[in-house]
Parts: C-alpha cells; sequence; structure tokens
C-alpha cells in the first residue's frame, strides 16, 4: 500500500477547518431565539451524523467490493471504515444526550431516532469486536463483509425514523429552513469532519492491512551461526 | 424557562466540544500512534 502523506495532510486539514468553524460557531455565530447558546452544539453535532453516516455508507461500499472481488486489502478499507465509523457514531450519541438534556429535559429517550442510532453504533462496534476472535483473514473478510451490508440496512432507518414515525428528534434541516447566520460554521465544520474522517479512514486501513502483512507472512527461518550445530544455534 | 427559552446552556456548549475534541484528538493520536508501529515491525531489518 502507498505510504504517502496524503491521509496525514487530510486529517491536519480537518483539523485546521474543525477549530475554525468551532471559533465561528462558539464566538460569533448568534444565539438561537428559543434554544439559546445550546443551539451551538449543533455546529459539531450534524456534521458529525452526516459524516458518521457517510463512513458507513463507505464501510458498506468496501464490504460489497470485498465480496466481490475478495482480496485482504478491501478487507483493510473495511476495517477502517467500520472503526471511523463506530467512533463517528458513538461520539454523535454522547454530542446529542448533552444536547437532550437542556432541550428535552432528559440525557436519552427511547425515541425511534435515538433506538436505531443506538443500534447501529453496537452492530457495527459488535463487527469490529468478532472480527477479533477470527485468527482465518480470509475467513474473516468474508462474514465481516456481510454482515456489515446486514447491518447497513439500519442506516436508511437511521435517516427516516424522524418521518416514519413520531420522534421527538426534528426533521433533517435544509438551507431554507436554517438561517444564514448559521450556514458557514456548520458548512465548514463539515467539511473539517469529512477531510478527518477521510484521512483517517486510510491511515486505519494502512494499519489493518500491515497487520494483515504480518498475519499472512511466513515464518522466519531461524539462522545458525556459520560452524555450529543446529542444537547450539538454538541455545545461544 | 417560563418564556420557552433556554438560558445558561454554556455548560452544555462547552461539555458537547469538550467530549469532542477529547474523543476525536484521543481516536486521531491512537491512530497515528498504532500506524507508527506498525510500521516500524514491518520495517525489513537493516543487514
Amino acid at each position: 500500500m502507498a505510504q504517502g502523506k496524503l491521509p496525514h495532510y487530510s486529517v491536519a486539514l480537518g483539523a485546521l477547518l474543525l477549530l475554525w468553524g468551532s471559533s465561528w460557531g462558539l464566538f460569533f455565530a448568534p444565539a438561537e431565539t428559543y434554544m439559546g447558546d445550546v443551539q451551538r452544539i449543533m455546529y459539531v453535532h450534524v456534521p458529525t451524523a452526516w459524516n458518521g453516516m457517510l463512513a458507513l455508507t463507505i464501510a458498506f461500499f468496501f464490504a460489497v467490493v470485498s465480496l466481490w472481488k475478495g482480496g485482504l486489502g478491501w478487507d483493510a478499507r473495511l476495517e477502517g471504515a467500520l472503526e471511523v465509523g463506530v467512533v463517528l457514531c458513538t461520539l454523535l450519541c454522547m454530542q446529542g444526550a448533552i444536547w437532550a438534556k437542556p432541550t428535552w429535559g432528559v440525557w436519552w429517550d427511547w425515541d425511534p431516532r435515538l433506538t436505531t442510532t443506538a443500534v447501529l453504533v453496537f452492530a457495527f462496534g459488535g463487527i469490529l469486536a468478532l472480527r477479533q476472535f477470527v485468527d482465518d483473514p480470509v475467513k474473516r473478510a468474508t462474514w465481516s463483509a456481510v454482515a456489515a451490508i446486514i447491518a447497513f440496512a439500519d442506516v436508511p432507518i437511521v435517516y427516516f425514523s424522524v418521518r416514519w414515525w413520531n420522534s421527538l428528534h426534528q426533521l433533517q434541516s435544509s438551507p431554507a429552513t436554517v438561517s444564514r447566520a448559521f450556514h458557514w460554521p456548520l458548512r465548514i465544520n463539515a467539511f473539517g469532519i469529512l477531510f478527518l474522517m477521510s484521512g483517517l479512514i486510510a491511515l486505519r486501513a494502512r494499519l489493518a492491512a500491515l497487520r494483515r502483512e504480518d498475519e499472512v507472512a511466513p515464518p522466519l527461518p531461524v539462522t545458525v551461526p556459520h560452524g555450529a550445530s543446529f542444537a547450539e544455534g538454538a541455545r545461544s | 424557562m417560563n418564556d420557552g427559552v433556554i438560558r445558561d446552556g454554556w455548560t452544555f456548549v462547552w461539555a458537547a466540544y469538550g467530549v469532542t475534541a477529547l474523543i476525536l484528538t484521543g481516536y486521531a493520536t491512537s491512530v497515528f500512534l498504532r500506524y507508527r508501529s506498525a510500521r516500524q515491525k514491518s520495517a525489513p531489518v537493516k543487514p
């Protein structure tokens, strides 16, 4: 796998954009009429949601290609996207709970959007955890891809849950329903997390590929000093 | 909160941004460290 620095630059650019967008959202954007300053949480919560869902969609794509083409390279990419997606969706639930307490009066509610998102975290997190128990890399790649494709069915359910059922969670916003004063911090942070996510998926995939190489590499030959017997070499 | 407006929300705002910074920084650092360690381990040994 290429050893270029592009993922490092992507992570650095993402971090800079996040700093810029968050500073704008915290210190320069106006407070919302009813939610007040609590609305500023949306500048990190919404971009985390978009990119968490995107990371799991990328994982779904890698899973399909992994099954279709085979090869452990696609499994390494799948592992990278799965882990980053689970981290972002876990963070999403934590940010949501912190926002829910002052607005809904509770940290958590078993409403359709929150429940389906929790199922998403446990389903994809479970795949990552169970991968540790399969020693054969080829079998691990196959069943991980199948499990990721099945678990992905929850992603559109999360998206449409607020339309299909009565939910405490509000419907999706659009530029038409959000004041122009809130657009830029939201967009900058969305691109910030996008660059961060892309770089981290690429790096995590490289890490997984290096581990795969170690797994499938033949054992190193035992080196015996010249002139010594095998028994002496083994003792030294 | 009788007028329907949420006041004094800054504690929650800082908590949300703090958790975000902690998790993203911590995870990115963990990926960098694990990647560096794996590269060093797989680097060919110089004769």
